[in-house]
């Protein structure tokens, strides 16, 4: 019945006359030649994308492939399929579960700690009165965003390493401990240090935006709050907290999103980088840097762009589920 | 009643406000602190550091540090490869995403819809480093300085900011230009460019700061030891502090040359945090705006 009339998608009409169409071609020539400047200027970027960004993502199919690096990028087209092989290696890899649970403990560490810090440090600096000791404390509280993790390593090695470090030389001088800590050197103490670390690194930073949440509070719900008698604290609980809701679970969202990559605060693999060692491997290495030694050192290429995807893959199934369940529980979600 | 209601009120408020300060006060010294300590150590005689104790100030001051870092040709090396890759990346990088971006800001570009769709997938999917570091290899990149400056080239992210910024440039200031005759080139240059100079300044810090920083690219995309940066040398060094003391190696390394490495380890942070440390208080007022940016790409 219904394929009796002629369906071009606008009911039973004729097809628009083909001239038209043409006509509505040259005209799109004629503007992109006046155009043309801007066009050279994207299509530049086009062509840059399409080389760095398209080229690579092509190339994950190198995980389904056998590949030899003498082949060069076209070899990931001509190398034999495998299939899910390096997959089903890396679930079974001995490794597999130490750097799995690294992750996720590191992961949930760092957000355990790293997520409330700046909502509690914005609260504290809003609550100074004497804006310029706020100033000075906003500023100082940014600077360690903008050094690099090997800086930070370095600032480790001369704060906690085991016979010079500032801390042991403190400890062992005043006689509490016979013998230096290895903060560095210890697989039992490197998930708190990468937690501790991390809160150092980007608490300042990220209470950027919870401030500026803060300041979008409207003030008469305070003075309100005031009038019938509400405590600080409690204006802090039942107004700030509340008004910058919506920020917080936007910003929880990016980082459960980002879980494990450290969330956005976290910057787990330049840390893991610098602050793992021989040592602590047992506790500090994670999938990031597991594939990328397997990639770089071991020259596994195939085998590490697998390890590689499974992460992107958990990754993007933890970004909609926290997005579910924040728009289940609090109303808000990204998407 | 009122009156002890009022007092217990400006009590605890008084108590808040002073754990507040001190809080605040043991939070910016712990943040502070570090960035002190490595400065007075890297003015400070390496042989006599070593013996500790040093916290406020520089026991046995001494340029000597600082001296052997600028006369050790391995070091000023990095530092130069480190700043011209800094100025060429930065300027190569601000360029090209302005230029990009300027062009996807104009809606009635043709085709303007398909290139916005290619910008979005390549924001949020890449291949990772594996394929990344083929291609690399591919295209002859790896080895040479190039690759410090071009796969970085255009910062999708940034690209978004631009368009954003470029579209709320009215309207009118880029028609006259037209009118005046000026070509699509020109108006970018005169018009445009000038008129966005803040968001070149945050730009600027935010590119430039992570060259200034890298070191993954040139631990693994370069082998040729003329072309390593700055981050990479200290990398080196961190390592090799970080590893558990080997009694072996202590017994070969006089103990004098072991403390020196560790002193100019410190200059070499300083020399790695000035700039960032000059700029740092000029770019403050952007900061804010970076990162209510960077919030929303995640």
């Amino acid at each position: 019945m219904i394929k009796a009339i002629p369906s071009n998608g606008r009911g039973p009409f004729p097809r628009r006359p083909k001239p038209a169409r043409s006509k509505a071609r040259a005209l799109r020539h004629k503007r992109f030649r006046l155009q043309k400047t801007l066009q050279l200027f994207v299509l530049l970027g086009m062509a840059y994308l399409l080389i760095f960004n398209f080229m690579p993502m092509v190339g994950i199919i190198v995980a389904f492939k056998k590949y030899s690096i003498q082949n060069g990028f076209v070899g990931i087209f001509t190398g034999e399929w495998v299939g899910f092989r390096y997959f089903v290696e890396f679930f079974t890899d001995y490794k597999f579960a130490t750097v799995l649970t690294n992750t996720l403990a590191i992961s949930l560490l760092k957000i355990a700690m790293s997520f409330p810090a700046p909502i509690l440090l914005a609260i504290m600096l809003n609550e100074v009165r004497r804006s310029g000791f706020k100033r000075f404390v906003q500023a100082v509280s940014y600077l360690p965003h903008f050094i690099s993790w090997v800086v930070v390593a370095g600032i480790m090695t001369a704060f906690f390493s085991e016979s010079k470090g500032v801390i042991n030389q403190l400890l062992v001088g005043s006689g509490l401990i016979d013998k230096g800590i290895p903060f560095l050197t210890s697989a039992n103490l490197y998930w708190g240090l990468a937690t501790w670390t991390s809160v150092w690194k980007s608490t300042g930073w990220w209470s950027i935006i919870f401030l500026a949440a803060i300041a979008g509070v409207d003030p008469a719900l305070y003075e309100a709050a005031q009038i019938d008698g509400a405590s600080r604290l409690r204006r802090i609980w039942h107004v700030t907290l509340p008004g910058i809701r919506s920020s917080i679970v936007v910003v929880l969202i990016l980082t459960v999103g980002g879980l494990l990559g450290g969330g956005i605060m976290g910057g787990n693999f330049d840390q893991t980088m610098m602050l793992g060692n021989t040592l602590n491997n047992s506790r500090s290495e994670i999938i990031q840097t597991y594939a990328f030694r397997t990639g770089m050192v071991d020259l596994r290429f195939n085998y590490a762009t697998a390890i590689d995807l499974s992460q992107s893959v958990i990754s993007l199934v933890l970004i909609f589920a926290s997005n579910a369940v924040s728009r289940k529980v609090a109303q808000t979600s990204l998407f | 009643m009122r009156r002890r209601n009022a007092i217990s009120r400006s009590l605890e408020d008084r108590v808040l406000d002073t754990v507040n300060i001190v809080l605040l006060v043991i939070i910016a010294f712990i943040t502070m602190y570090p960035f002190y300590y490595i400065l007075i150590l890297s003015f400070n005689d390496g042989g006599d550091a070593i013996r500790g104790g040093i916290y406020f100030w520089p026991r046995s001051f001494s340029l000597e540090n600082f001296q052997q870092f600028f006369e050790s040709s391995k070091w000023m090396r990095s530092l130069i490869v480190t700043v011209a890759r800094t100025v060429a990346g930065t300027a190569i990088g601000v360029m090209f995403t302005c230029v990009v971006s300027y062009g996807l800001s104009k809606k009635d570009l043709v085709y303007h819809g398909i290139y916005m769709k290619i910008l979005i997938i390549a924001m949020y999917f890449s291949g990772g480093l594996i394929p990344y570091y083929i291609l690399l290899k591919s295209l002859r990149l790896l080895n040479t300085f190039a690759v410090y400056v071009i796969p970085g080239a255009l910062n999708i992210f940034f690209v978004m900011i631009c368009i954003s910024f470029f579209r709320d440039i009215p309207e009118e200031l880029i028609e006259s230009a037209y009118l005046d005759g000026s070509t699509e080139f020109n108006t970018f240059l005169k018009i445009v460019l000038p008129v966005s100079l803040p968001l070149l300044a945050t730009m600027t810090l935010f590119i430039g700061v992570g060259h200034w920083n890298s070191w993954i690219d040139s631990a693994y995309y370069v082998r040729s030891e003329n072309l390593r940066t700055l981050s990479y040398r200290m990398m080196e060094v961190i390592n090799q502090t970080m590893q558990p003391e080997d009694p072996t190696a202590r017994l070969y390394a006089a103990e004098s040359s072991r403390a020196t490495t560790q002193s100019m380890q410190m200059a070499a942070m300083v020399v790695a945090l000035g700039p960032i440390m000059c700029v740092y208080p000029f770019l403050q007022k952007y900061f804010a705006k970076g990162i209510m940016l960077g919030a929303v790409k995640g």
